[in-house]
């Protein structure tokens, strides 16, 4: 067989590849070797024996290949006839199985757990597109229909047929009781799911498990056993074993015992279940309500929960079961505190009742034998009727008096203490009298003015009573300030002022005021708590988001910062100048559009980096002829910058007010290019070397020399325009932290000193090779 | 692959232009050498034959092994270079 794959055309293979799930590509000399080699390898797989392995290495190739089975069903149609004689030549053509077993089994049995489904799917697709070409037989259809088999299998016993099953069931038994009702009045969707998980569970399901007293269930399971084994049956022998299980002691105790918990449930569930039971009786044909009933035993903690897991097979929905098992038992548990508090508060509720019945009942308090009554007798001197004594015939009408001003002092105190505006807490003697006339007709004033005189008497020797004689402050204002009044002589001098009156002594607000008045002030109390609160929260909020745009803000500032300085380097590293303009590197960094709106974080990144990156330093360049502020990259791993220029101090360019427009001379002096006591043996060396790296390929220069003395350096050029060249790149430049200037040098002068100086080349040259500037 | 290699970066970096073979992530001077003697002497030649097997990773890490035997590290790295510099610039 390999020798026919090699010995294949192009067109060939390629279209064997393509019938194999291979992308169809050009077959080339450099390609053809392997693809050959991958057709041997897929055809070799092939020929093998339907072992598992063997089969899940087909399915994995196929799922891999899966993009190009669209193009594979293509060409199929195009070249049927060619196919049908390939296949079965491949198909005559089975390889020994045991010879061809190369890879491990080990390895290829993880991929076909985890492609199998996807496989099974692909192949399901095919296998119904492959039906119309039934007549060849290629060795493909044969492990199909070992998958098929394999789909047989998973149907029937597989876990994930279980997970779908539980998924269709659970909610009939974790549903409400309502829609367990409601399953009840549609049968048929309960049996379609019943008689299946018996069906599953049956090999685990012998019934000898039960040893259950509850003998009517064990027959249920039995019958539910028999009903899994002989499913045609369907539900018509499971029906009166339903039925006498529902009617038999189980259900209807657990229900009893479970309604008194609460009286809400109870009234809630008895309309349902007064239905229930009717159909009970009446319609004994429907098996369905087998599994909400179920779940209400188990409800009740009963020990039907393991069993009915048994029964269906299905241990998850158990969780749900128990969760409702738990809010049930919590209330039935809790039962007798919950009546307990219940009774407190009605107690307490009684006596509140009672308190405020008997604070209003005066006339209880007035016929009381207690009562200090001072009756008028006339054998006493002192005693004056109703000063402060009262004629004993008389003692009833003042009572009644008071008896009939009672209920209107009431209600008055009442809308005075609930705000109502123009009331007042107290009832004068004008309207005393106002109302004792209205309200009996017949009396004449005389009568009623003796009457309240002999109460007001009472009263002051009665201060239990409850009632208060009081002498108002101010008259004619809408100020209820008054004073009470102890003394029976106090009473005569402001009777002719008219501003005596009665008034509650402990006037009780109504409930209705109460409440309103206490709601107003808790309002209040609460308005301003929670403005505080919410001032507080807010303040909080906004700290916290202070802090967080603050974050933010660093957060942005900094990445920025690594950016820019990433920029800075690697473009000083690129382009070879060591600094880089501020605002290029803006512009690299921040796109047009965003660049106005990170304007802020860009000055804060720049004043981060001019503080506190030390790599980096900015300063003034002309770039193309235009100062600007840039970056100099100063990296750490730059030797250059130990002993080298540092920058200009000001400008020596054409036209700058320190440029010679004419070089006099071809000899230089040059101050503070070193200290004192530099002691640096090749300090001339060094110097030499700095300044012909400065200037040095610009210039020729015949002599270097230095001075330790005067610090001074002198310089030799070829011609006086050299000595320009040197001056301007030399001249207020920072070198090692020393500004040098220079100055020219008359040649006799320099000649004086250095009578050995050159005047014809050779021309110096540096001591070492010159650096670049981006080491 | 959490990092790439600064070979692989400079290579991605831009188009590749006249680069030797050796240019490319994954290929040493060995595997250069080998390359070269099977006439693939530029990374465009390999960027061709990567195309030809139309990007399938295992086509080309199986061809890789073929033509200059490089492991699957090699591979796999030249074929992530390829890929790379095929999503930016093809």
């Amino acid at each position: 067989m390999a020798d026919q794959v090699e010995s294949m055309s192009d067109a060939e293979l390629r279209t064997k590849l393509a019938e194999h799930g291979f992308p169809v590509m050009p077959i080339t000399a450099s390609t053809r070797k392997l693809l050959v080699k991958k057709l041997k390898m897929v055809l070799d797989n092939k020929g093998r024996p339907l072992a598992s392995d063997n089969k899940a290495e087909n399915r994995r190739s196929l799922a891999r290949y899966s993009s190009g089975e669209e193009s594979d069903l293509d060409n199929v149609n195009k070249i049927k006839d060619k196919r049908g004689r390939r296949a079965t030549t491949g198909g005559s053509m089975l390889p020994p199985s045991v010879s061809k077993t190369r890879r491990t089994p080990s390895k290829k049995s993880s991929p076909a757990r985890r492609d199998s489904d996807k496989g099974s799917e692909s192949e399901d697709e095919k296998s119904v597109i492959r039906h119309e070409e039934v007549e060849t037989i290629t060795k493909r259809q044969v492990t199909r229909t070992f998958v098929g088999n394999d789909q047989d299998d998973y149907e029937t016993g597989s876990d994930s047929d279980v997970d779908v099953d539980k998924k269709t069931s659970t909610p009939f038994r974790s549903n409400s009781r309502s829609s367990d009702y409601i399953s009840s009045t549609l049968p048929t969707n309960d049996t379609s799911t019943s008689p299946k998980s018996p069906l599953f569970s049956r090999p685990s399901l012998p019934s000898t498990n039960y040893t259950s007293p509850m003998s009517s269930s064990d027959h249920l399971n039995s019958i539910r056993s028999r009903l899994g084994l002989t499913s045609t049956l369907g539900d018509r022998p499971s029906i009166g074993n339903y039925t006498s299980r529902f009617s038999s002691s189980t259900y209807k105790p657990v229900t009893s015992t479970y309604q008194p918990s609460t009286s809400t449930v109870d009234e809630v569930e008895s309309p349902y279940l007064s239905n229930f039971t009717r159909r009970l009786s009446s319609l004994k044909a429907e098996p369905p309500k087998q599994s909400p009933f179920l779940d209400r035993d188990t409800t009740n903690g009963s020990t039907m929960i393991p069993r009915r897991s048994y029964i269906t097979g299905m241990a998850r929905s158990d969780i749900v079961d128990y969760k409702m098992v738990n809010e049930k038992k919590f209330l039935k548990n809790n039962l007798v505190s919950l009546a307990l508090v219940g009774l407190v508060a009605l107690f307490f509720f009684c006596l509140f009742f009672m308190y405020m019945v008997k604070k209003n009942d005066i006339t209880s308090v007035v016929d009381d034998q207690n009562s200090v009554i001072p009756i008028c007798h006339l054998n006493i001197p002192g005693n004056r009727p109703g000063i402060n004594c009262v004629p004993k015939e008389q003692v009833s009408y003042a009572k009644d008096l008071l008896k009939v001003i009672h209920p209107e002092l009431t209600t008055r105190i009442a809308s005075y203490k609930c705000g109502q505006p123009g009331a007042m807490p107290y009832l004068t003697e004008r309207e005393i009298l106002d109302i004792a006339r209205s309200k009996a007709d017949s009396t004449d004033v005389s009568q009623c003015r003796t009457d309240l005189n002999n109460l007001q008497v009472l009263l002051i020797n009665n201060p239990r009573w409850g009632l208060n004689v009081v002498q108002l402050k101010n008259l004619y204002t809408k100020d209820a300030d008054f004073s009470p009044i102890s003394n029976t002589d106090l009473i005569v001098q402001q009777r002719t002022k008219g501003s005596v009156a009665i008034t509650l002594t402990d006037p009780s607000t109504p409930l209705t005021c109460l409440l309103v008045n206490t709601i107003y002030s808790a309002g209040s109390t609460i308005i301003i708590v929670a403005f505080i609160t919410l001032l507080a929260v807010a303040a909080q909020a906004f700290y916290k988001f202070y802090l967080n745009y603050r974050k933010r803000k660093n957060d942005e500032i900094y990445s920025l910062v690594g950016q820019i300085i990433d920029v800075i380097s690697q473009e000083t590293v690129d382009s070879g100048e060591p600094y880089i303009s501020v605002d290029h590197v803006r512009d690299t960094l921040i796109s047009p559009e965003n660049r106005e709106k990170l304007a802020s974080v860009w000055d804060a990144a720049v004043k981060f980096i001019q503080r506190n990156e030390s790599r980096v330093r900015m300063e003034v360049q002309s770039v193309d002829g235009e100062d600007s502020r840039v970056w100099r990259w100063i990296s750490s791993n730059s030797p250059k910058r130990s002993a080298a220029w540092q920058g200009q101090a000001f400008e020596t360019q054409e036209g700058s007010v320190n440029n010679l427009t004419v070089s006099p001379t071809p000899c230089l002096k040059i101050r503070h290019m070193f200290d004192k006591n530099d002691a640096n043996p090749n300090l001339r060396t060094i110097i030499q070397d700095v300044i012909l790296e400065k200037c040095g390929d610009r210039c020729n220069i015949l002599h270097i020399e230095i001075e330790r003395s005067s610090c001074c350096v002198y310089v030799k050029c070829a011609n006086p325009s050299d000595a320009g060249v040197v001056y301007r790149s030399l001249h207020g430049w920072w070198y090692e932290g020393r500004l040098i200037t220079v100055k020219y040098l008359r040649l006799e002068r320099y000649m004086q000193r250095f009578p050995n100086s050159p005047s014809i080349g050779p021309y110096l040259k540096m001591s070492r090779p010159q650096r670049s500037w981006d080491e | 692959m959490s990092s790439t290699s600064q070979k692989h970066r400079n290579f991605v970096a831009e188009p590749m232009g006249e680069k030797p073979v050796t240019e490319l992530a994954g290929v040493g001077e060995v595997l250069g050498k080998r390359l070269e003697t099977g006439g693939f002497d530029k990374a465009y030649v390999v960027l061709g034959q990567f195309l030809v097997l139309k990007k399938d990773k295992e086509l080309f890490q199986e061809w890789m092994k073929d033509a200059c035997s490089a492991n699957s590290k090699q591979s796999a790295d030249c074929y992530q270079c390829l890929k790379d510099w095929c999503d930016e610039f093809l």
